[in-house]
């Protein structure tokens, strides 16, 4: 490119708008002349816009060749910054301050080559010097001179102790004032929190800040800023904000945006991380503390809820989100039973959506439930969702006799029940388990619901031919764990690897249901444990499929955790579990020697 | 005690090399650091031996010799005392901000803003953003100081009264350093010179800190004793600070409460009666100006607040009264005046 074309180019970019440059210089002026309560909302109202405003021109300062240039193009540039320098509230913020700052760095000049730059040079060293060094206080100075305390520790004391004095007024709330004809001091709340708008990034001010989030609404008068609860999310969402635990599931009650921020984060640590075990998710979810928030503010267990709806939605496969839901709604259940409310909410207000006939039957644990009753239950639940899934697919056959919008609810529906069995799949474990030592008899509606579990939506009404290859695995599964024989037969290895080998073609099975099955098998059937590591070890190995399998595994000793049965049989089940656990980590260390 | 003392002298030739000389221009993040470290070594060496006389007196020596010979290095070089030492992180950058000579590079350090915001409060940061870092703090401030100083003494104060607590705590618990103490506050009185009533704050804040300890209460009376020898700062703090502040300071402490009588008595005593103003008035080149009005409310709301006292005060008074000729009349005793008031 020539010389000519950078140029028209450099030119051609988007300059700084002169009449913004002097919008802001005015409001510069104007924020420096006055100190009332008005510039100073005003200040905290256009914080944001300042930033952007700032970024703006600091690329044009950085595009501009020298600060002679720079100094031509926008003469009143020194003064504004100068001004802004001053002004507690653009440097009390952590971002507007580095702009700034930057923005007088991009003035310097390392070698200057005329006045103009000798005196920016001179005059950035000496405000640069007055902002961190100047103490015009003569009486906190002679304090100072002759306690011993520097200036940077007094400082942090006067600060600490003007958050500490605060927060102690916020703590009067209008509710504590028996004469209704009493001023209530809710006022002092939103002024406090439109204070706050600079101070969300300081570490200082963060118990101000978490007792903010933390008062109770109990006065039209009493509400938090909007500014305040913008600045809190932006700065929540590149996470520059210390707060505590209970001052950030009150800022998820106050601000949609950051709760949001907060279960995407979780979505994503959850789908990017392989090879997390159920506890390492468990543990990662409790450390959200979204279960707990959710316990304590039904509203924000509605639009987790809600996000994780659509989530599945859009992918109904993804076998880790399914997990977390899962885990996600036990421990919100648990976590809700602890808080021990005056007024328990309703099932039915927590889970609008779903078909309130299941509702008790799913979220109600297996643990709560004598084992032998176990059967009859999950019939009774297979049974239901496979006349609802009828309803659904009579109405979408049947154009006649139904509208679109009653096709459309039966979509919801089954939709919606598919998603209460996600959140409740302990049945669906439960019925895995039953399966391992059900004949073929009593297997069918078992197999429905796991089929169920794993392909919602009948697509070219391939369920049927689903469920049929699902049962194929189901015996094959019976007949080579029940041989005693050694070597195995390998016909009846082979077939399994198949089913297990996913084929996207024909409609299938789902391998993660096969898979689901197999390692139950290994874990309940009657076998020796040495058969049944064999058996495991070969189709898992064959297949490909070790991680998945180790995932199963996890939850299930999980499961079995949770449900605290002290039966000599749950450790005889525990120990299977974890020697099956150690073949497979065997496995994937063999697998792949240079990732570990 | 010799590393000590080298490293103190150490320290004082780093100072006036930081703030004079252009060897800083080959200063990198690295020399930054040790710099500030050996800075705060000094600010450690201070608070371990600022109450021990005999220390402290070694370690002035050794400054003072230090002084003569960078005198002799550096023109128009100040002089660092031991008290200076207690600064040494301050006075580090006040020196290394202000001398020309000093790399952008390293100012860039100080000043840089990128380091996350949460850290521990009580570990040190480094030197990196240690600019940024005393910006924020001070426009933290600034930013919640129209929101705090409704208060009744301020944030400021409070601060400053703890911190005058403190000191005169550790002075007191010296048993032979008496003087020592009474020196201090009265150094603290004369650094306020011009900022009187912000020093009547601090002085009121420091006697309503609460008092936790026998070493506490000790030191407010020392301090109430003090105030008591100081006639005008007394009526200073009796006539300018807010009337709840008076009173609480009279609930509190038994010998502000007898105090404050008397500073009300001679202001009484002070008044004439007008009678172009129909109203008594002070009378003479008092420094406190108060009005007859002014002077009744004083002697309602401490009565009010110490009915205890009010036996006593009439009694007073009827006796003053008496003396003036006992008249009933407006205009003729000012203690007469004072009394109708307050029977009323």
């Amino acid at each position: 490119m020539s010389q000519l074309q950078i140029q028209l180019q450099q030119t051609a970019e988007p300059l700084l708008n002169v009449q913004e440059m002097q919008f802001w210089l005015d409001k510069a002026v104007a924020w420096g002349q006055a100190d009332s309560p008005d510039t100073r909302k005003d200040t905290c109202l256009h914080l944001s816009r300042l930033r952007d405003f700032l970024q703006q021109l600091l690329t044009h300062i950085n595009n501009m060749n020298s600060t002679t240039e720079t100094m031509k193009t926008l003469p009143f540039l020194g003064q504004f910054l100068g001004r802004l320098c001053w002004n507690p509230y653009v440097t009390a913020e952590a971002t507007s301050r580095r702009l700034l700052f930057q923005c007088l760095w991009g003035l310097y000049t390392e070698h200057p080559g005329n006045a103009v730059e000798r005196k920016a040079n001179q005059w950035i060293r000496k405000v640069l010097c007055q902002l961190a060094t100047e103490d015009d206080d003569a009486a906190a100075q002679t304090l100072m001179k002759h306690t011993g305390v520097p200036p940077e520790e007094y400082h942090l004391k006067v600060l600490r102790k003007r958050v500490a004095l605060l927060q102690q007024n916020i703590g009067k709330s209008c509710s504590s004032l028996g004469d209704i004809n009493q001023r209530c001091s809710c006022d002092s709340l939103l002024a406090a929190s439109e204070a706050c708008v600079p101070l969300v990034t300081c570490p200082e001010a963060a118990p101000l800040i978490g007792t903010l989030l933390q008062q109770p609404v109990t006065c039209v008068r009493a509400a938090l800023s909007e500014d305040f609860l913008d600045a809190l999310s932006s700065a929540y969402s590149s996470q520059r904000l210390s707060l505590e635990e209970q001052a950030v599931v009150s800022l998820w009650y106050h601000n949609l945006s950051s709760l949001e921020e907060a279960v995407l984060r979780l979505l994503e640590c959850v789908l990017t991380k392989t090879g997390l075990t159920m506890q390492k998710l468990k543990q990662r979810l409790t450390e959200s503390l979204l279960p707990k928030a959710c316990a304590q503010h039904c509203s924000i267990f509605l639009v987790v809820n809600d996000i994780f709806r659509s989530i599945l939605k859009q992918a109904e496969g993804t076998e880790s989100v399914k997990y977390l839901i899962q885990i996600f709604t036990s421990c919100f259940l648990r976590e809700l039973d602890l808080l021990q409310h005056q007024t328990s909410v309703p099932l039915k207000a927590l889970f609008p959506q779903s078909p309130q006939s299941l509702l008790v039957p799913l979220v109600t644990l297996p643990s709560e439930m004598p084992q032998e009753a176990w059967r009859h239950h999950l019939n009774w639940l297979s049974g239901s969702l496979q006349r609802l899934t009828e309803e659904e697919e009579e109405g979408d056959g049947d154009s006649s006799s139904s509208t679109r919008l009653q096709r459309e609810r039966g979509h919801h529906n089954v939709f919606d029940a598919w998603f209460l069995l996600v959140q409740c799949a302990h049945w669906v474990q439960a019925a895995v388990q039953l399966l391992v030592t059900s004949g073929p008899e009593d297997c069918g509606p078992l197999m429905w619901l796991l089929t169920f579990y794993h392909h919602p939506t009948n697509r070219g009404h391939h369920r049927a031919l689903q469920l049929v290859h699902a049962k194929e695995a189901w015996d094959h599964l019976r007949s080579l764990f029940s041989v005693v024989a050694r070597p195995l037969p390998v016909d009846r290895l082979q077939s399994l690897v198949t089913l297990l080998s996913s084929q996207p073609q024909r409609p299938s099975a789902s391998p993660l249901l096969i898979l689901n099955l197999l390692v139950n098998f290994a874990v309940f059937f009657q076998q020796s444990l040495s058969g049944s590591t064999e058996i495991l070890q070969t189709v898992v190995e064959r297949s490909g499929l070790v991680d998945e399998a180790a995932c199963v595994l996890s939850s299930l000793e999980l499961r079995l955790n949770e449900g605290s049965c002290l039966s000599s049989d749950a450790n005889r089940v525990h120990l299977r579990i974890k020697a099956l656990q150690n073949t497979i980590t065997h496995m994937c260390a063999a697998s792949s020697p240079a990732e570990n | 005690m010799e590393a000590v003392l080298r490293n103190l002298a150490g320290t004082a030739e780093l100072l006036a090399v930081a703030g004079r000389s252009g060897v800083v221009e080959q200063w990198d993040e690295q020399t930054l650091s040790r710099a500030f470290d050996w800075a705060r070594y000094c600010e450690h060496v201070f608070t371990r031996f600022h109450n021990n006389p005999g220390m402290r007196r070694i370690m002035e020596k050794q400054l003072q010799l230090t002084n003569q010979s960078l005198q002799a290095v550096f023109p128009a070089y100040t002089d660092v005392s031991f008290s200076d030492l207690s600064q040494c992180q301050h006075l580090l950058l006040v020196g290394l901000l202000s001398n020309p000579e000093l790399p952008s590079s390293i100012m860039k350090i100080l000043f840089d803003s990128m380091s996350p915001a949460n850290t521990k409060q009580s570990e040190y940061q480094g030197v990196s953003g240690l600019c940024s870092r005393i910006i924020q703090c001070k426009s933290a401030c600034k930013v919640l100081s129209p929101l705090t100083d409704v208060s009744a003494v301020g944030a400021d104060a409070e601060v400053q009264g703890a911190m005058l607590m403190e000191e005169l705590a550790a002075l007191l618990s010296q048993s032979s350093e008496a003087c020592r103490a009474e020196h201090f506050l009265d150094s603290v009185l004369q650094g306020c010179d011009g900022a009187a009533h912000h020093f009547c704050l601090v002085i009121a804040a420091a006697l309503l800190t609460t008092t936790n300890s026998a070493a506490q209460t000790a030191s407010q009376d020392f301090l109430l004793d003090w105030l008591q020898r100081k006639p005008s700062e007394l009526q200073h703090m009796c006539s300018t600070l807010p009337a709840t502040l008076v009173i609480d300071l009279s609930k509190r402490h038994l010998k502000f409460r007898d105090a404050y009588c008397v500073v009300l008595k001679n202001w009484a005593s002070d008044m004439e009666y007008s009678i172009s103003d129909g109203e008594w008035v002070q009378t003479g080149t008092n420094q406190t100006s108060v009005s007859f009005q002014r002077l009744t409310e004083h002697f309602l709301a401490l009565l009010e607040a110490c009915p205890s006292l009010r036996e006593g005060v009439v009694k007073e008074l009827n006796v003053l009264k008496i003396s003036d000729g006992d008249f009933d009349v407006r205009g003729l005793s000012v203690w007469g005046d004072l009394l109708s008031i307050i029977n009323k």
